[in-house]
């Protein structure tokens, strides 16, 4: 950005407010899309949509909310994308055959230091409306009021999808803990 | 606020959502509830848990698409625009669908459309100029890559446009355009690859220590777990492996005059030590080579200026932890290399999937360190990637690094899972390696793993005997070690010494800077190969001596001069340094019993014409990396002043030496302390530009309260 010594004029101000926003958002919306699309360049479509719509939203209207307001166009982008398209990245089932296997061989399972890394997995059994939550609120790190406002939802309803799948995932979680050692 | 785990508002306090006002009653229950202390850091733990294990957010706006919204919040607001809104949102999507499919429509009738020419200006802006938004459908004004205007529809794609588009390419577009929004720029991955396949397409289930730390301080205002170790704190060396490594001793001068050793530039040793020393715990002692301690470190020793690749440097002070010894410093300095003269690359990574590199600090570091490579290479140099688990494949073709873009997407989607055979990746590697030769230029294998193979070929023996086959026809190795827990150590430093390679641990994002940002040259250009090092100590000032460190480099006194013999490589701008503490003439080289006589051999007697005043001669032999024969070196060296001042280079070097002999426990100087290690450490941290310095100062400190 131009440094100006003089007063910034009303569009130098919301160029840097834009670009403020993009180097703090850009990664946890580009994650969340990714999340909700499992293709890079999709999330990136995406991301980069909702910011050029960003560009066109006066900044007074969004003040306070941008977070919530961003995630929710992401958002919105994405489903789009998806309802739209087939998923990509099928495997024929001779390309399946020769991936490594998902599930962890015995000598892996040995180890607890390499538990956590089930977690995610975890967080794919949840009900999706509660695996998103709990992902916009711990990958994305957004409040839950900001999580209201993404999902178009009270946040007491942020409160009790955060707090039931929280429960289901600890539980799970300590029942493989429990069965490793 | 009675507590109760059934209560949402619970888990709310817990994570700091609530107001101050709201957190008030819960904060006094807790403090009479222990019930409700427990849940509440409960659920902390666990959320920091979650907050660790999720993946990194890796996926990241292209240069262009940042560019094009940087662009166009220059732009002064347009008359035209519509003001959406907040709350009108949902509705006009399912409206920005409909029109993109009337765009669609249009295109796939061939009758309609007249070919089309892009001019350069439009192919130029594509990403970001876009046809005025017309309608309150804002959200196609928006999109990057459709536009339609009355005479012709068309996609652009910002990153592969195209000038002309036939007939039947339109038809693709068409289609595509149907189930796609963006048609190209999905890097497709070759299928008809040399092997199998490994594209992944399972979700990452990886986890992230290393992404997002910022965010989690700055949002959620959540407790920061500095760079991660203390996940790890609990290190169980007992799954780890380290081979036995027994101190140097000393030896009498008259009865052994030469001293042979192979240099070595690995540096895995000290990171691993680091993590032991970070996560609280003293490192195993075999886990310590003192030699890869101290090479840790780059010196400022002089370049060389001659011929060779290399220059030798010497200095000798009395000993720090013996007084009445004498300890010689040798140091050599590689040929540095400008990053423009650097010969263009052929890399094949050779990268474990297998589910014991499933965690935060293996394959997602893997895959940042990787970032940092393709950063730094260029159109010339290509990179492959080969993976292996239960299977191997080849998952990226030799690919020009100016395609940074397809190589970062086949990172991407790779997941670890399965079990390790390294065998037959190795195998695979090498072969894309030597389909893709360079001549002159930088032809490497660079494995990265946990080196915990387990199927196939397992024995150390087999896997070292396919190494130094494949490395006989001129492509080289790095080894980079990730991960703990089940760390093959030695096997890994056994691989790299057979394949004419180096091997180093990145236990950090910041090891993988240093290893392939700051002293990338380093780690991939060889400048010298079989680099061996033979000391000739001259009885009438040396009575004995002990090499430090290099227990698994020594070599036999024959071995120097035998160019079928392996030893280590220097790479560009590398150092490498070696101390011997030398007994001086006079004093008795105790602690062995002395030797008989032998009764039909005279002991050899010092040589009249030996020059009386040279303490010793220093000997190299390398060969130039693309050569069989060696070359030959002498350099005497005769300490002119006994009372010179030691250099920074040399203080230090030996303050870490001295640490080294204390974690291993050395019974052979027992005048070593931790005090005398930092004393001299704080007084040669010098310029110190990356901190490495400062960090060991940290670490001595550590050792020091562990001890």
């Amino acid at each position: 950005m131009e440094m100006k010594p003089l007063k910034p004029s009303e569009d130098d101000e919301k160029a840097a407010w834009v670009e403020s926003l993009v180097d703090e958002y850009e990664k946890p919306l580009c994650g969340y899309a990714y999340n909700l699309l499992r293709d890079p360049d999709r999330a990136r479509d995406a991301v980069q949509e909702t910011f050029l719509r960003l560009c066109k939203e006066p900044r007074s209207k969004l003040a306070g909310h941008e977070a919530g307001w961003l995630f929710r166009v992401c958002r919105s982008r994405a489903l789009d994308i998806l309802r739209k398209e087939k998923p990509v990245n099928q495997l024929s089932e001779e390309q399946q055959a020769v991936l490594p296997s998902d599930t962890a061989g015995p000598s892996e399972q040995a180890q607890q230091q390499d538990l956590m890394s089930r977690l995610p997995s975890l967080l794919n059994q949840l009900p999706e409306r509660q695996g998103e939550v709990i992902r916009l609120k711990f990958q994305q790190h957004l409040s839950y009021k900001e999580i209201a406002d993404a999902l178009e939802i009270s946040v007491s309803n942020v409160g009790f999808l955060i707090h039931t799948g929280l429960k289901t995932l600890r539980s799970d979680f300590n029942a493989l803990e429990g069965a490793h050692s | 606020m009675n507590f109760d785990p059934e209560n949402p508002n619970w888990t709310a306090y817990a994570l700091g959502e609530l107001s101050e006002n709201e957190a008030k009653d819960y904060e006094q229950e807790v403090k009479t509830n222990p019930e409700a202390a427990a849940f509440v850091s409960e659920v902390r733990a666990f959320s920091q848990q979650l907050e660790d294990s999720l993946q990194p957010e890796t996926v990241e706006l292209n240069p262009e698409q940042r560019e094009s919204v940087k662009a166009e919040a220059k732009k002064k607001p347009k008359g035209k625009l519509i003001n959406i809104p907040y709350s009108a949102w949902g509705t006009l999507t399912a409206a920005a669908a409909v029109l993109v499919l009337v765009g669609v429509g249009f295109l796939v009738d061939p009758r309609t459309v007249q070919p089309y020419e892009f001019s350069d200006e439009e192919i130029r802006n594509a990403p970001s100029r876009q046809a005025p938004m017309e309608s309150p459908e804002g959200y196609v004004a928006a999109k990057p890559n459709v536009s339609v205007t009355p005479s012709s529809a068309t996609v652009k794609e910002p990153v592969q446009a195209r000038k002309q588009i036939s007939e039947t390419e339109r038809m693709e577009f068409g289609k595509q355009l149907s189930v796609a929004d963006s048609p190209a720029s999905n890097p497709k991955i070759d299928t008809d690859g040399i092997d199998s396949i490994g594209t992944m397409s399972s979700p990452m289930v990886m986890t992230g220590l290393f992404a997002g730390r910022s965010a989690v301080g700055r949002r959620s205002g959540m407790k920061i777990v500095d760079e991660g170790y203390s996940n790890f704190s609990a290190i169980s060396p007992s799954i780890e492996h380290y081979d036995r490594i027994t101190g140097n001793v000393f030896k009498r001068t008259d009865e052994h005059p030469l001293s042979t050793f192979s240099i070595d530039v690995d540096t895995a040793s000290y990171s691993n030590m680091r993590r032991f020393l970070k996560g609280g715990q003293l490192p195993p002692k075999d886990s310590i080579r003192i030699e890869e301690l101290i090479n840790y470190f780059s010196y400022d020793y002089p370049a060389p200026d001659g011929e060779h690749p290399f220059a030798a440097h010497m200095e000798m002070h009395p000993c720090p932890w013996n007084q009445d010894h004498q300890l010689l410093k040798v140091g050599l300095q590689g040929k540095e290399l400008a990053v423009e003269n650097r010969p263009a690359a052929n890399l094949v990574f050779l990268l474990d999937v297998s589910g014991s590199m499933n965690s935060a600090n293996k394959l997602p570091l893997v895959k940042r360190a990787m970032r940092l490579l393709v950063k730094q290479l260029g159109e010339a140099d290509r990179i492959s990637i080969v993976v292996y688990a239960g299977a191997s494949g080849l998952v990226l073709p030799a690919t020009s690094c100016d395609q940074d873009e397809v190589i970062l997407a086949a990172l991407e989607r790779l997941s670890a899972g399965g079990g390790t055979n390294g065998g037959a990746g190795i195998d695979l590697a090498y072969k894309v390696a030597q389909d893709n030769f360079v001549e002159g230029g930088i032809n490497r294998v660079i494995l990265c793993t946990d080196g915990d193979f387990n199927i196939g070929t397992v024995q150390t023996g087999d896997l070292t005997r396919l190494i130094e086959d494949k490395a006989k026809n001129g492509v080289f190795l790095t080894v980079l070690g990730f991960g703990m827990g089940n760390l093959k150590d030695s096997m890994m430093e056994e691989l790299s010494n057979k394949g004419n390679g180096n091997y180093g641990y990145i236990d950090t994002f910041s090891e993988a800077r240093k290893m392939l940002v700051d002293q990338l040259m380093g780690t991939l250009v060889t400048i010298a190969k079989d680099v061996k090092i033979q000391v000739d100590f001259n009885p009438a000032h040396v009575a004995g001596y002990r090499l430090i460190g290099y227990e698994n480099r020594r070599l036999n006194k024959e071995d120097f001069n035998d160019d079928k013999k392996d030893a280590g490589e220097i790479g560009a701008g590398h150092t490498v340094t070696a101390f011997y503490e030398i007994i001086p003439a006079g004093i008795e080289v105790d602690g062995r019993p002395a030797v008989d006589e032998s009764k039909y051999v005279q002991a050899p007697a010092l040589l009249k014409d030996a020059d009386a005043s040279e303490w010793l001669t220093l000997r190299l032999r390398y060969k130039q990396p693309d050569e069989d024969v060696s070359t030959k070196l002498e350099i005497p060296f005769a300490p002119y002043t006994v009372d010179a001042t030691p250099s920074q280079d040399y203080l230090f070097a030996s303050a870490v030496a001295e640490f080294g002999l204390l974690l291993r426990d050395s019974e052979h100087a027992p005048g070593a302390s931790f005090g005398a290690v930092l004393d001299r450490t704080v007084s040669s941290i010098g310029t110190d530009k990356h901190g490495y310095r400062r960090e060991f100062l940290e670490l001595v400190r550590n050792a020091n309260a562990l001890k």
